[in-house]
């Protein structure tokens, strides 16, 4: 084993092999308060994000109509009002500088830290999943070529790597998909290293020599009798991809390479609260707890998702 | 005349203006006595700025008036009045003895220089110096300054410089002390160009091309001790210069030292901390953010330490009326009405930063102002008029549009103006898509007629406080550039307003001039070819311990050369 | 052992040769045309062709990316005309939007970078290691909770949020400190620690909890492990177990794994370094990718690609040497 082999979650160690059983699973992540605290926060997200534009019209406004009018025009375009001019019609008070409805952001703003990140995430599995079969299952000289590619992968920095992509990419294409697939192009190295190293050693198992010996094709071997075992390690890594590459999304976004600005986004807004956070608090303090609660819960799903799969992580970290 | 955007002069160029308000003289803060010109002379200065710096050669350098830092190393024939108020908008003699004789109907000048010039090596001044200096602004090596005298002199449009087209025939030196230019058409406002860093002189023998800007050789007060593109410059003095052959600058400080590349919101910390040598700096180009604006209602020793003024610029929509659907006036117009201004204004820092516009000349005097609102959208815009007008051209439900502009909100025409026009407009059924483009790639596409978007947001600025360089570029027939540099984006090649040019363009008497630019921009804008969006202000912090800060009307900034720190 | 460094050492190489190759490809093939962006303002037909020429533009691609490498390792200079620029090797390229060798530029931001890093790393690694030493130690305890709930803050948190909420609380409402602007060291220590304070304790946070569970998991590991249950058994002093065994235990993971991280660390430092403004290599990376200076964009990336596969390297080194169980085939 090199360290290159290691898992790449802090502190992980390397991939074991658990198999998968979903209700024992289950049961033991039910069982574990702060995950499920961090799936109930999780899912009301998921749920704010769906429903947007739902919530946007409860409350009567939406996220891009500017409303000059609620700005102190003088003292440089601060809300009027106390805490970001709060009111009865916006009731996270509203932007400095354009006076838009900041819950209609905020509200707009999940979506697009939801939906680059899951999406990354799919993605990563995906592609990973791919070079990963085809590394461990491809035979000899397909291995060297992508276990190489792999690790020539994870040698990148993968978020100036996608801070430099951004830049190039033509700004026709949409910004959230875009994210979605440069997030994927820098990080899919450490799911096919996984995956890679899982299915080697599962080949050599009986059940898959048994299959192998009854002639059953490459690719159903892949699906039948390798995929379930990769599901474990599969299920934790991805589990800790959703916060990390929503870090990835709110850190892009904060340095302009992100979405663009008429779409709302968490980390967008708190690089522009860099110029307000002394005289609008309230501006830093709201996108910011949502993305702090927002990955704090998906960090904690993450730690309880792989304490539930394998149970013997519990005393170690 | 072409615009300058912000962004690319940075603080050294950061051009002319006409101020509103002369800020409050002397420093405040250290209990020592008031400002002394007699008596101000010692201590290093500090420039805290974001950009400026990429170039210091004086061919290259796009300023007015001679620009902050440039005017300090670089003497000229004729130079800004270094004056608060209103007299500041004239320019007076530098190297030469007077503004300048028109004859020809001012289509000749000639200048004689003072006696007993030098240059920092010890070495006489003369006539050809400033003709060799004006010669090399045109090598194609040596790019960028104001390309008025490509246009103005007689042969410019051809002359390649003096590394391969030999000289310049249309400007004279029949002595070591005379020069002649002969222009092309009558130009009264000569003796305002004549403050460009171009009619700096420059030694043929010490001239490095390229290299000339990291050791210039200097006819100002101060030398360049060096000069790292883009991040340092340090001044010190010349022994050469002396207020008795300068009237014009004070000069007070024994040196400068400036840093470029730093962030804003650093400029205006140290600013307003003041630590160190910070309590002897000022910045030439970062104005106050919104958290020091906030923080002025309540400090007063702060309050006490900022300079208000204007600069002669305006931020406008620009349509390409030979494109559908803007070929059409009501279009134009319903954008017009659309627009909310005060959510421009506060998308660029509210009303202490910027005004409304409604008018393209800038709001001074010297301009030749005139006020005037054809297509009266209130504060925050009047949509209803303009679906009504975008009805009446065949748009009932509206129409959709796309909105070029540069990608940086640096330049105050950025994606944050684009945001709070694309909402304005889409209250009033105009569904703007956002076009967002690098500097370099947003300046090529714009400035050539073939390549250009319909709807863009620009930005133009006073090369000198006069109405010509505002109007002549954006709306004389005969500035249609098609090879690129192009700034008459509606295209107007309009007879008589052609002829107006010319007949205003000859007038030697400028106060004469003014009030028919005003009357000439009153009238043009009734086609609706642009849509004024607001005129920036200037709302500019200095240290401590900096005395006579005052802002020069000029260029709507303290002016450097008159700053003491002792 | 020496035939496993070798071979570690040529795979790094090759690692890094195709990391560069793939960079230069990437981004000199995009879209765009170089010279043009190189070019800038007022860019006519004569001038462009001028910088093709200085930019070795109409090479072919291999020949193009030929001379970048000689550039690395013997410097190469870049002419057109009479106008010629040098860049001395290391040269990482040449940034013609700012007339300067991408290795000066580079250079002249790494004090900054380099006292952002040093600092936060002085913070991080104490607090850290303590951090995952007490909560390894305190296992069952209220501590232990506690612990591995702020190094899940850590985690959680990215780094501007951190930042901003100490700008918020420690120079606008407590204004104890100034806003950050760098001072260099050689100017005044004070000031130089004074500004750098805010930046430094951010950065140190996020590496705090990345060394808090390495430790953590180190020590946990060697203290599950038979002799040290026999020492203890024996009665040893805890603290002589700490040092002895779960300190030392820990130590081997903590370098190697840190290495790992260098990547992380990267990221944090952009980060840091543009929520502050300090003008370090990171702010020189936003403020190129915001302005399409490509050649700055490569050697910024091939410098963060080449840090990225020493730190494995090493790491993997010092494992080995460490630790007999790694295999050595």
């Amino acid at each position: 084993m090199t360290l290159l082999d290691t898992e790449l979650a802090p502190g992980a160690e390397p991939a074991r092999k658990v198999p998968l059983r979903g209700r024992q699973t289950w049961r033991r992540l039910r069982a574990d308060r702060p995950a499920m605290a961090g799936l109930a926060i999780v899912a009301s997200m998921i749920v704010v994000a769906l429903a947007a534009p739902l919530l946007c019209a409860l409350e009567g406004q939406d996220p891009t109509t500017f409303h000059s009018g609620l700005l102190d025009s003088a003292r440089g375009g601060v809300p009027h009002g106390a805490f970001g001019g709060m009111s009865g019609d916006h009731w996270l008070g509203v932007e400095p500088g354009t006076g838009r409805d900041v819950f209609a952001r905020v509200v707009h703003g999940a979506r697009v830290s939801l939906a680059v990140a899951l999406g990354a995430t799919v993605l990563e599995l995906l592609v990973g999943i791919a070079i990963g079969l085809g590394a461990g299952l491809g035979g000899r000289r397909a291995d060297a070529v992508l276990s190489r590619l792999i690790e020539l992968s994870l040698a990148f920095p993968p978020f100036l790597l996608a801070l430099a992509l951004m830049a190039i990419v033509p700004q026709s294409v949409p910004r959230p998909l875009l994210l979605a697939c440069v997030l994927t192009a820098v990080n899919w190295g450490s799911v096919a290293r996984v995956t890679r190293n899982q299915a080697m050693a599962l080949r050599g198992r009986d059940h898959v020599a048994a299959a192998r010996l009854s002639g059953a094709r490459p690719a159903r071997i892949a699906v039948r009798e390798i995929l379930p075992g990769l599901a474990a390690p599969l299920l934790v890594l991805a589990a800790l991809k959703v916060p990390a590459n929503m870090i990835s999304e709110a850190g892009l976004s904060f340095l302009g390479a992100g979405v663009r600005p008429p779409t709302p986004s968490w980390g967008q807004m708190l690089s522009t609260a860099t110029t307000w956070f002394r005289t609008d608090p309230a501006y830093v303090i709201i996108p910011g707890a949502l993305l702090f609660t927002t990955l704090l819960a998906c960090t904690l799903l993450a730690d309880g998702v792989r304490r539930a799969v394998d149970p013997r992580w519990n005393g170690r970290s | 005349m072409r615009m300058r955007p912000t962004v690319l002069l940075g603080a050294v160029l950061l051009a002319a203006a006409s101020g509103t308000v002369a800020c409050s003289g002397s420093g405040s803060g250290s209990a020592s006595s008031a400002f002394d010109p007699q008596n101000c002379q010692g201590g290093t200065l500090t420039v805290l700025n974001q950009g400026g710096l990429n170039e210091f050669d004086p061919a290259r350098l796009y300023t007015s008036g001679g620009g902050a830092l440039p005017t300090l190393v670089y003497r000229t024939l004729t130079t800004r009045q270094r004056v608060p108020g209103e007299p500041g908008t004239r320019p007076v003699p530098d190297l030469a003895t007077d503004l300048g004789t028109p004859s020809d109907n001012a289509r000749t000048w000639k200048y004689t220089l003072k006696d007993g010039l030098k240059f920092s090596d010890g070495t006489p001044i003369t006539a050809a110096d400033v003709k060799y200096g004006i010669e090399r602004s045109f090598s194609p090596d040596l790019p960028g300054g104001a390309p008025y005298l490509h246009d103005w002199l007689i042969g410019g449009a051809d002359y390649k410089g003096p590394y391969t087209g030999g000289e310049l025939k249309s400007i004279e030196t029949p002595d070591a002390r005379t020069i002649i230019f002969r222009l092309r058409r009558p130009h009264g406002d000569f003796p305002y160009l004549a403050t460009a860093t171009q009619f700096a002189p420059v030694p043929r023998a010490k001239d490095t091309g390229v290299k000339y800007k990291n050791a210039p050789v200097s006819s100002g007060p101060y030398t360049v001790e060096k000069y790292e593109q883009g991040r340092k410059l340090i001044l010190a003095r010349n022994p050469h210069w002396s207020r008795a052959v300068d009237t014009q600058r004070l000069a007070c400080p024994d040196r400068i030292e400036v840093t470029s590349g730093l962030d804003k919101t650093v400029i205006n910390q140290r600013l307003v901390s003041g630590t160190g040598a910070d309590a002897k700096a000022i910045t030439t180009d970062t104005t106050v953010g919104p958290e020091q604006l906030a923080r002025l209602d309540g400090d007063r020793r702060l309050a006490g330490r900022v300079a208000r003024g204007v600069f002669g610029e305006t931020k406008y929509l620009a349509f390409d009326p030979t494109r559908k659907p803007f070929d059409d006036v009501r279009v134009r117009q319903a954008f017009a009405y659309a627009i909310n201004r005060q959510s421009v204004v506060n998308a660029v820092g509210g009303t202490a930063l910027a005004s409304p516009a409604t008018t393209f000349l800038p709001e001074d005097k010297a301009f030749g102002h005139r006020p005037h609102d054809h297509f009266p959208a209130g504060a925050a815009g009047n949509p209803a008029k303009a679906r009504e007008l975008l009805a009446q051209a065949g748009h009932p439900n509206g129409l959709t549009a796309e909105l070029t502009f540069p990608n940086t909100d640096a330049g105050g025409y950025g994606p944050k103006v684009a945001a709070a026009v694309q909402d304005a407009l889409k209250q009033a059924g105009i569904t703007v898509r956002q076009q967002p483009l690098g500097e370099e790639d947003y300046r090529t596409i714009t400035g050539k007629p073939a390549t250009q978007p319909p709807l863009t947001l620009q930005s133009w600025g006073a090369d000198w406080p006069a109405g010509g360089p505002f109007l002549i570029p954006i709306f004389d027939g005969r500035q249609i550039l098609r090879d690129g540099g192009n700034f008459n984006l509606a295209q107007l090649d309009d007879p008589a307003v052609n002829r107006e040019i010319d007949a205003i363009s000859r007038l030697t008497d400028l106060d004469r001039a003014a009030p028919r630019w005003g009357a000439l921009d009153a009238e043009i804008a009734k086609k609706a070819l642009l849509v004024p969006l607001y005129h920036p202000r200037t709302v500019v912090l200095y240290g401590k311990d900096v005395k006579n800060a005052y802002i020069d009307r000029w260029r709507g900034w303290y002016d450097v050369s008159m700053v003491s720190v002792r | 052992m020496i035939w496993y460094l070798l071979r570690r050492l040529a795979a790094a190489a090759v690692v890094l040769l195709a990391l560069s190759a793939i960079v230069y490809a990437l981004f000199y093939l995009s879209p765009g045309d170089p010279a043009v962006l190189a070019c800038g303002r007022g860019c006519d037909g004569e001038r462009l062709a001028l910088t093709r020429e200085k930019l070795g533009l109409d090479d072919p691609v291999h020949l193009q990316y030929w001379h970048f490498l000689e550039g690395l390792v013997a410097g190469r200079d870049y002419s057109a005309g009479p106008d010629v620029d040098h860049c001395a090797a290391p040269c990482l390229g040449y940034s013609f939007q700012t007339d300067q060798p991408v290795t000066t530029m580079l250079l002249d931001r790494l004090p900054v970078s380099a006292s952002l890093a040093a600092g936060a790393a002085a913070l991080a690694l104490p607090l850290g290691v303590s951090a995952g030493l007490l909560s390894a130690l305190r296992r069952g305890r209220l501590t232990e909770r506690v612990m591995t709930g702020v190094t899940l803050l850590g985690f959680a948190t990215p780094v501007f949020l951190i930042g901003l909420v100490l700008l918020m609380v420690f120079c606008a409402y407590l204004q104890w400190l100034p806003f950050p602007a760098y001072v260099p060291l050689t100017e005044s220590p004070a000031r130089w620690a004074q500004n750098l304070v805010l930046p430094w304790v951010a950065l140190a946070l996020i590496q705090a909890a990345v060394y808090a569970r390495i430790t953590r998991a180190g020590a946990l590991e060697t203290l599950v492990e038979d002799h040290v249950r026999t020492f203890r058994a024996y009665g040893l002093r805890e603290r002589q177990v700490i040092r002895r065994h779960a300190l030392r235990g820990a130590l081997i993971p903590l370098i190697t794994l840190t290495a790992l991280e260098v990547a992380q660390v990267m990221t944090a430092a952009v980060l840091t370094e543009t929520m502050f403004g300090l003008p370090g290599i990171g702010k020189l990376t936003v403020e190129s990718v915001n302005s399409v200076d490509l050649p700055v964009v490569v050697g910024v990336t091939v410098l963060a690609g080449t840090v990225v596969v020493v730190a494995n390297t090493v790491a993997d080194l010092l494992h080995a040497a460490a630790d007999p169980r790694v295999k050595l085939a």
